[in-house]
């Protein structure tokens, strides 16, 4: 490569483009796909990558997606060497070569500048459907992949900006749902957004002088990286958190054990004392396991570090295969996602002793619904996963409150609730009530995030309605003296009277028209003891109805009047010294 | 008096800031003139008086005699932008739905910084107590399901009594789809709460997507009675004044609207302040041949950064105030907290900082000599030698430099150990670097290099410092046009009268009967043309766009196209399937006309526009290289670029010609404003009295 001069203004101008384009890629998947779990959820990723793959960029409305773009866009690149042409389209799910989790559909678009491969556009987004025994997927009953999916190993679908009918149809005629083949248009248009742009921006600096300051933005990331990780002080780390019900064992539990060794601006995650695969659903990938690592890490260190190929180097993630974590083909994996949130309890238990300050307490667990069957308005079928139920709170940190409603830690807040009128015109269901939970934040001297809960009528007779996720048995802790949070639940009430509380893995048929559906989402775990929280925040909070009276006398000894809501402060003096 | 003098009319274009309420002033005989008064922030309208009152001595004329010959004023507020900003709106309540009462506060679940643990939610405007159900319920399309409980109104109405509520936001689910239960809801609240003000969500936004509407329409409540207020006492004044013409309300989406119209939106004002001066930016960046440009506008109290691209400034169909929500259209615009009246300050870990806290008109800077003691940006220009202490605002101000040290010495050179000169050289490097961070928010953050654009620099404080801003960014251009000091207002008297409209008309497009959208459209044009002409906006000048928001049948988000009405007459609508198709490619990388997919109609919209008269920018005489007659006399003052104090020439700013040029270090005065030049820097004078500021080639 020729001596370039390292411009470093344009070193941070080129890191803050390319997050601009990937922004701009997101917001064409937002604004022109179809699926509500994709333009009114968000649950997709946009990024790009070098030639090589390595990570330029991304925009990860749902962290849990992004960290196996790259890895699968390294996989392409080495299995399509000679053989990508400007124009190509590739798509890809399959979880045995690097994928996530099936229904994670990625397409993929080369970057050319003039004959010369400069970089990759990928887009990643959850279809609403992708075969398999179970309409929408999910099915709590499969012990192998093709019971859960169409596996789509790297293939062409577009050859030089040519069509491969074949391979198109192939692909479509194994997917229910006719608007999963517009959704993979929208994220082709997305990458080819991110194609024209990148192309541009290299053409404009070219392609030497993008090269060096890639270069250049990658070092500085890294050493950025470095610099956090050289904060923690160095040593091993043991964590572990449990994971509840694979799917077809009730009361069956597996353990996720992780070894973290801080040394010399390195970090090391280390789960190979992981329990074994289960035979069912219950079951990581690789990929998904990385992805649940790094983004619980990243929320430990300067959230404006750039997103690159740097960041990660520092970073070694050890999955032994035919653990539960990364389970060996041809095991089912769809619930791989979900173990996001017991592995990041695992990591946060394993540094909470030596970096008290940045980590939070525990965070809701995900518990999620999605229900299909056909709208009589439209006599269409619908998919709609329940985004808005599902979203409890954070876990509180040293110095803040949790966030209310921000829901699970594989997400963050990026995954956003479908509008409320939006979601009456796509499935036939009234909504009744969504509302935060009183009391269900874990008190604290500050409190965990408050959770939800979410009631509506469902719309359609012989609705499908198939549940995942956890948080029924152990609920998110609470650190350094604070309490834990709320449990999960969600419960049917039929029209005949009966009321049915699913599994956390479940798949119901039949479910009537007028059945009532409720759900609660839980709150975080509070940090710091209850007791020292100013005794006027708790009384507000009562005043707002985010926590009760009994509970601000029980969890915080604090009185607060019934009726006015004014807060006693002699009874509170009174009650908060009985305690040592 | 000559008859042909007491037949000239004005248009006056106002701006109210912080610190100056800014005037410029255009007479029928087409001569511009500019002006200052300081803003008087507790009734901003009494300012505006003040201005009047200066311009009409200016002219020799009686106030009523000038008020009476101002034919439109068009005036930018940013009372409600600051009503949000500083948590001052009206005490707030909210009558929803049962069971979505929280969606406001929840704000869909989003933590903008995903990575954030420490980033906090948004205090909600209305609080959760406030937060009141009415029974009945709409399905989706409008048909009621269970019936408007009225007492539920009557019974929040006590509460709100009691509460001393001052503004209500009602917004029920699917109201979208029929507006009646809101529309009840609205006449009973009115009739036991008169005097509050109500904001209705179908009124603010009838479309769809619940939490856009609450979002916006709490807004609305919350600043509606500060602006309420505000234009009352402004047109009762005016009227007093004897002022008889229209006054023109700026909208954040760079139009302009009649009072009541504006008072009935109040959140279409949240950007109102700063929307005019990109369009005065471009009208004097074009003829000196840029397209695209920079625009900042440092004033007394905020720095207004935008990026003008194509001539034009980017136009949101939607946008956040302070992370909230505001679905509305609105023009592109960062502010920060950084102007003349900036408080300078040492923190506890013994950094020096400049703003956001501003000393505004009232004490203002401690030079003022007006009761403030604490030190200012402005003060530290005077120390640097910057400004004519009797010569500030065109002599109307005197300036007090022994004040202006003292408070330097006290609050920033004692704790920091330094000479007071030293202290104010690091007041303004300070606040250099924060109005360049605003200026990498709209350039580098979107990716852009701030060095590809030159810099328009407006504001009375934007001269000073607008050369040693392009010298942090590597800026290589810098315009300070004849008029910068009050851009914005000059801005205003370039901008139309503007009313847009949408109405929801669903179905395919293939299947639409073409007459029911020829009426539609003919029914919003109509209505655009009664609002225009009651406006006294000549027929022959009133034009009406016509757009459709298409989308492909399942899709979400729509597409807004331009349509010709002959077209959609002849029920062609060909042109805007391939225009819609065309968009969809250009936004979204893909297009699906070969497919055939099915394209439907969600929206029809007007835009109906009066086209103002606008002032032509008068030219500068032409002259020689040399600026030599401009010269005045040297004054000590700070050389940024060689870091030290020098004896620098000063030259009369209005006496400089077209083709003139001045080599830095210099300083050119202008009534209003001080052009700073660095040693490094070279300034020329183009055709229409703009400085160009380059750096000189070695």
């Amino acid at each position: 490569m020729t001596d370039v001069a390292i411009d470093k203004v344009l070193v941070s101008i080129l890191g803050r483009a390319l997050r601009a384009i990937t922004d701009e890629m997101s917001l064409c998947m937002e604004r022109s796909s179809r699926s509500p779990i994709l333009c009114e959820a968000r649950d997709f990723v946009t990024g790009l990558y070098d030639a090589q793959g390595r990570m330029l960029e991304q925009t990860e409305n749902l962290p849990i997606l992004s960290f196996s773009l790259g890895p699968v866009c390294q996989h392409i690149a080495e299995k399509f060497a000679g053989d990508v042409y400007p124009g190509d389209v590739f798509f890809h799910n399959d979880v045995f070569s690097f994928g996530n989790q099936n229904n994670d559909v990625a397409a993929f678009k080369p970057i050319f500048v003039g004959e010369t491969l400069v970089g990759w556009a990928a887009c990643k987004g959850h279809q609403a459907d992708i075969g398999g025994a179970v309409r929408g997927g999910y099915n709590p009953n499969a012990t192998e992949v093709w019971q859960e999916a169409l596996r789509i190993p790297a293939v062409k679908v577009f050859e030089r900006g040519k069509l491969r009918r074949d391979v198109w149809d192939l692909i479509f005629a194994n997917i229910r749902l006719p608007i999963v083949q517009e959704d993979m248009r929208a994220e082709i248009g997305s990458s080819t957004v991110g194609e024209r742009r990148l192309r541009a921006l290299i053409e404009k600096l070219g392609l030497a002088r993008f090269e060096a300051h890639k270069q250049a933005l990658f070092d500085s990331t890294r050493r950025l990286m470095e610099a956090e990780i050289r904060s923690i002080p160095s040593g091993t780390y043991r964590g572990e958190a449990t994971v509840y019900f694979d799917g077809r064992n009730p009361g069956s539990r597996h353990q996720i054990r992780v070894t973290i060794t801080v040394d010399d601006g390195r970090i090391r995650f280390d789960y190979s004392d992981t329990d074994r695969q289960t035979d069912g659903f219950v079951n990581g990938t690789y990929t998904s396991t990385a992805s649940a690592t790094i983004l619980t890490f990243l929320q430990m260190v300067d959230p404006r570090i750039p997103h690159n190929h740097g960041m990660v180097a520092p970073i070694e993630i050890v999955v032994p295969e035919g653990t539960l974590l990364n389970a060996a083909y041809p095991a089912a994996t769809t619930f791989g996602n979900h173990l996001c949130p017991p592995n990041a309890d695992a990591i946060i238990r394993a540094l909470s002793p030596v970096v008290p300050e940045r980590v939070t307490a525990g965070w809701n667990q995900l518990l999620c619904s999605l229900s299909t069957g056909t709208d009589p308005r439209r006599k269409e079928t619908y998919v709609d996963i329940l985004f808005m139920g599902l979203k409890g709170g954070s876990g509180a940190t040293a110095d803040c409150d949790g966030y209310d409603h921000i829901g699970m830690i594989d997400a963050s807040g990026g995954v956003l609730d479908q509008d409320y009128e939006m979601f009456e015109q796509m499935t036939p269901h009234r909504l009744v009530s969504h509302e935060y939970l009183v009391d269900s934040a874990g008190p604290g001297r500050h409190r965990g995030g408050l959770g939800v809960e979410t009631r509506y009528v469902i719309g359609s007779d012989d609705t499908q309605l198939v549940t995942f996720g956890d948080g029924d048995v152990e609920p998110a802790f609470g650190l350094c003296g604070g309490g834990d949070g709320t449990l999960n639940f969600i419960e049917l009430r039929y029209p005949d009277g009966r009321a049915v509380r699913p599994a956390t893995k479940d798949h119901l048929r039949g479910v009537p028209a007028g059945t009532l559906y409720v759900q609660a989402a839980g709150g975080g775990g509070g940090y710091g003891p209850p007791e020292e929280r100013p005794a006027e925040v708790v009384a507000g909070e009562v005043r707002d109805g985010r926590v009760s009276v009994e509970a601000a006398r029980g969890a915080y000894r604090v009185v607060v009047d019934p009726q006015t809501f004014a807060l006693d402060r002699a009874a509170t003096d009174r009650l908060r010294a009985e305690r040592p | 008096m000559t008859a042909a003098s007491s037949q000239i009319t004005y248009q006056l274009g106002i701006d109210v800031g912080g610190t100056f309420t800014d005037l410029f002033l255009w007479s029928s005989a087409g001569e511009v003139r500019t002006f200052k008064s300081l803003s008087t922030p507790r009734d901003p309208s009494v300012g505006v008086l003040d201005g009047l009152g200066s311009i009409a001595r200016a002219l020799e004329l009686e106030l009523r005699e000038f008020a009476r010959r101002v034919t439109t004023i068009v005036h930018g507020t940013t009372v409600t932008t600051n009503a949000t900003l500083t948590r001052r709106g009206a005490r707030t309540a909210l009558l929803t739905t049962p069971g979505v009462r929280d969606a406001l506060e929840m704000r869909r679940g989003i933590r903008e910084d995903q990575y954030d643990n420490r980033l906090q939610n948004v205090e909600p405007l209305v609080p959760r107590y406030l937060r009141l159900p009415v029974r009945g319920r709409l399905d989706a399309r409008g048909a009621e399901v269970e019936p408007l409980e009225l007492e539920d109104v009557a019974r929040a109405a006590e509460l709100l009594t009691r509460e001393g509520v001052k503004a209500v936001a009602i917004c029920f689910l699917n109201a979208f789809a029929n507006p009646a239960h809101e529309q009840a809801a609205a006449a009973e609240l009115r009739c036991r709460l008169p005097g509050v003000f109500v904001s209705v969500s179908t009124d603010v936004l009838p479309a769809i997507r619940f939490y856009d509407r609450v979002s916006t329409t709490a807004l609305d409540a919350y600043v509606g009675p500060v602006l309420r207020d505000y234009l009352g006492a402004l047109t009762e004044r005016l009227a007093g004044a004897g002022f008889t013409g229209s006054l023109l309300i700026m909208q954040s989406s760079g139009g302009v609207a009649l009072p009541e119209a504006t008072a009935r939106r109040p959140a279409g004002t949240l950007l109102s302040g700063p929307a005019a001066a990109p369009r005065a930016a471009a009208a004097y960046s074009v003829p000196a041949g840029h397209t695209d440009c920079l625009v900042v506008d440092m004033g007394g109290t905020s720095f207004d950064a935008s990026l003008v691209r194509g001539g034009q400034v980017e136009l949101r169909a939607a946008g956040d105030i302070a992370r909230l929500r505001i679905a509305l259209p609105m023009l592109d615009i960062v502010t920060i907290g950084a102007g003349g009246g900036s408080l300078g300050r040492v923190d506890a870990g013994g950094l020096l900082r400049m703003g956001p806290e501003s000393a505004g008109a009232d004490p203002g800077p401690a030079c003022y000599g007006r009761g403030g003691d604490l030190p200012t940006c402005t003060d530290a220009n005077l120390v640097l030698g910057y400004l004519d202490p009797d010569f500030f605002a065109g002599g109307d101000l005197r300036l007090h430099p022994e004040r202006a040290r003292a408070a330097i010495e006290r609050h920033v050179a004692a704790p920091l150990g330094l000479e007071v000169e030293r202290a104010a050289v690091g007041m303004y490097r300070v606040i250099n670097a924060n109005m360049a961070h605003g200026v990498r928010e709209i350039t580098v953050k979107r990716g852009l290099d701030p060095r590809e654009f030159p810099m328009v620099v407006a504001g009375g404080a934007g001269a000073l410092h607008g050369s040693a801003i392009a010298d942090e960014l590597e800026i290589p251009v810098v315009l300070v046009p004849p008029v910068a000091s009050v851009l914005c207002a000059a801005g205003m008297l370039l901008t139309d009268q503007q009313h847009d409209f949408v109405r929801s008309l669903l179905g395919r497009l293939s299947e639409l009967e073409p007459a029911r959208i020829a009426a539609v459209v003919g029914e919003l044009c109509a209505h655009g043309e009664e609002l225009l002409l009651g406006a006294r906006v000549p027929a022959d000048r009133i034009d009406h766009q016509v757009f459709l928001d298409l989308r492909y049948v399942k899709q979400y988000h729509e597409v807004t196209v331009p349509v010709g009405r002959a077209d959609l007459a002849r029920g062609d609508h060909g042109p805007a399937l391939a225009a819609f198709h065309r968009e969809h490619d250009r936004l979204y990388g893909y297009e699906l006309s070969q497919e055939g997919s099915p394209v439907e109609l969600i929206n029809v919209r007007v835009r109906s526009v009066g086209r103002s008269d606008k002032p032509v920018l008068p030219r500068v005489a032409a002259g020689g290289h040399s600026a030599d007659h401009a010269l005045r006399r040297r004054r000590r003052a700070y050389v940024a670029d060689r870091d030290g104090f020098e004896e620098v020439p000063v030259y009369d700013a209005h006496a400089l010609l077209a083709g003139n040029v001045v080599s830095g270090p210099a300083l050119l005065e202008r009534t209003d404003t001080t052009i700073v030049l660095g040693a490094s820097h070279q300034a020329r004078v183009d055709d229409h009295g703009t400085c160009v500021v380059t750096r000189r080639t070695a």
